[in-house]
């Protein structure tokens, strides 16, 4: 099938997955976001168990397949009585896994702190909770713009997990693989969703470039 | 009866602000602070010097116990400092400290940088903080540098606000690390400036410094370190003129000849 006649019988559906796809990575993200600073705190945090399990965290869920981890989410979870729909399980899957990059990329954000300034903020009677609320975190966060960036683009890239579960609406690869059991849409298929996630990757990151101009610190 | 009334009147109006007994401090094997005593009393400016090495920034940090310390107590107003907690944060904000390289929070502008700790800390409102911020960048003449941020001021302003920083905190005494040994010789004057001026107005300050001008001037004790002790205690008149010990002799011959 031609791109025209795909667009014109499945169109519709394209614009869902576009949706779901988006859908996923936002909310994605967003949770990757928040467990990946809960993490960084307890990783520099006074408190020992704290550390190592957040440690732990980041050495098991960035050195862990998606694919596998979507498995035990769907396959292994219900022999424990936990039954996820296979929405939230795509959903944790692929909000796990960034969480530990996040993690470490915020660690990287943190070591360009000059040490002089954590002094500066004890010697004003600042608590651990404060320093790292108003120092530690914004910093980290400024200049670790570009790299958060990337890591959106991977987390959308990591949704196309959804297509290995039955969803509805399906996601941008799900699609391609709902097209080619019903018609014969071939790699054409593949290439509209393609160029989407492309399109969306470029929107992310010139906006990602314009918060960087906006966030980097001066030094 | 006028002895007593005289032993009173020392005790209520000249009780020290910083009280160290006995500090000892090692790094590894390194005894960095030996059996260190040192009262400051309210109003009092106290310079240290000393050669490179002696342990002059390790006091000037222990006070506020931003070092740990081995042995020895460290009294802040009459209140005994503990080695964590909030006790320790709660003292620790009542000493004003100035580094030797600013160490503004470079990610807020100047306003947000003094107004930050009075907020959070002391819990002003936000609005008092600003009016007060703003009064103390105009007494150190950086007022209309309020909306910039750190990198775009030159050190000497970034100094005059670090010193603002600290004074908006209220604070019982000001600790200052060579405040001006990172900054180009045109700006030490204008740092200075500012800290003669708090010294007259009466606050009770702690200076390491090399500025042997501003030492003579200023001080009303001159605190001469050696190798982790406190060789000699006197007034800057007596210090300079006479200084009892060789070692103290051979440091001022030292920076003379510089
Ligand atoms: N973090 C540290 N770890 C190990 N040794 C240290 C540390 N900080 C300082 N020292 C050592 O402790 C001694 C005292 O250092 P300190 O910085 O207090 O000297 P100083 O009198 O301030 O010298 P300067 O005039 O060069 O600033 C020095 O021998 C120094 O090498
Ligand atoms: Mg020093």
């Amino acid at each position: 099938m031609s791109v025209q006649e795909l667009l014109a019988e499945y169109g519709d559906k394209y614009v869902l997955a576009l949706l779901t796809t988006w859908k996923l990575t936002a909310l994605a993200f967003s949770a990757a976001f928040v467990i990946g600073i809960v993490v960084t705190v307890m990783r520099v945090s006074p408190v020992k168990p704290l550390r190592v399990a957040g440690d732990f965290y980041v050495q098991i869920f960035r050195n862990i397949p998606g694919a596998a981890l979507l498995i035990v989410l769907v396959y292994a979870l219900p022999y424990l009585n936990v039954v996820l729909s296979y929405f939230t399980c795509v959903l944790t899957a692929t909000a796990l896994i960034p969480a530990a990059f996040c993690s470490e990329y915020l660690m990287a954000g943190m070591n360009t702190i000059a040490l002089g300034q954590i002094e500066a903020a004890r010697a004003l009677g600042m608590n651990f909770s404060q320093m790292i609320r108003l120092i530690v975190i914004p910093q980290a966060l400024r200049s670790s713009v570009l790299p958060m960036t990337n890591l959106l683009v991977a987390t959308m890239l990591t949704t196309a997990l959804a297509s290995q579960v039955p969803l509805n609406p399906t996601d941008l690869t799900g699609i391609v693989a709902h097209i080619n059991t019903h018609a014969v849409g071939g790699v054409t298929a593949f290439l509209i969703s393609a160029v989407l996630y492309c399109a969306t990757a470029v929107v992310i990151g010139q906006i990602g470039n314009l918060i960087d101009r906006k966030a980097r610190i001066l030094r | 009866m006028v002895q007593a009334e005289e032993n009173k009147e020392v005790l209520t109006e000249q009780s020290p602000i910083i009280e160290l007994r006995n500090i000892d401090k090692y790094f590894g094997e390194h005894h960095v602070l030996k059996g260190i005593s040192l009262t400051v009393k309210k109003g009092e400016v106290v310079v240290v010097i000393g050669p490179s090495g002696s342990g002059k920034s390790t006091l000037c940090r222990t006070i506020n116990r931003l070092e740990t310390i081995d042995s020895g107590e460290i009294i802040i107003d009459g209140v005994p400092m503990p080695g964590e907690g909030r006790k320790l944060a709660q003292l620790r904000a009542q000493i004003g400290m100035v580094f030797q390289s600013f160490n503004l929070f470079a990610h807020k502008n100047i306003l947000d940088n003094v107004i930050m700790a009075p907020v959070e800390v002391l819990h002003m409102p936000k609005q008092q903080a600003k009016e007060e911020a703003l009064q103390l960048l105009k007494r150190v003449g950086v007022e209309s540098q309020a909306a910039k941020v750190p990198a775009q001021l030159s050190g000497g302003q970034q100094q005059r606000v670090a010193i603002a920083r600290a004074l908006a905190m209220h604070p019982k005494a000001i600790l200052f690390d060579e405040p001006t040994s990172a900054l180009d010789p045109e700006m030490i004057n204008e740092v200075l400036d500012v800290m003669t001026e708090l010294a007259a107005e009466g606050m009770t300050m702690v200076v390491v410094t090399h500025e042997m001008n501003f030492a003579r001037r200023v001080a009303d004790r001159i605190i001469f370190m050696d190798d982790g002790s406190i060789l000699e205690e006197n007034t800057p008149e007596e210090f300079f003129e006479h200084p009892k010990t060789q070692r103290a002799q051979d440091f001022l011959n030292s920076i003379k000849e510089h």
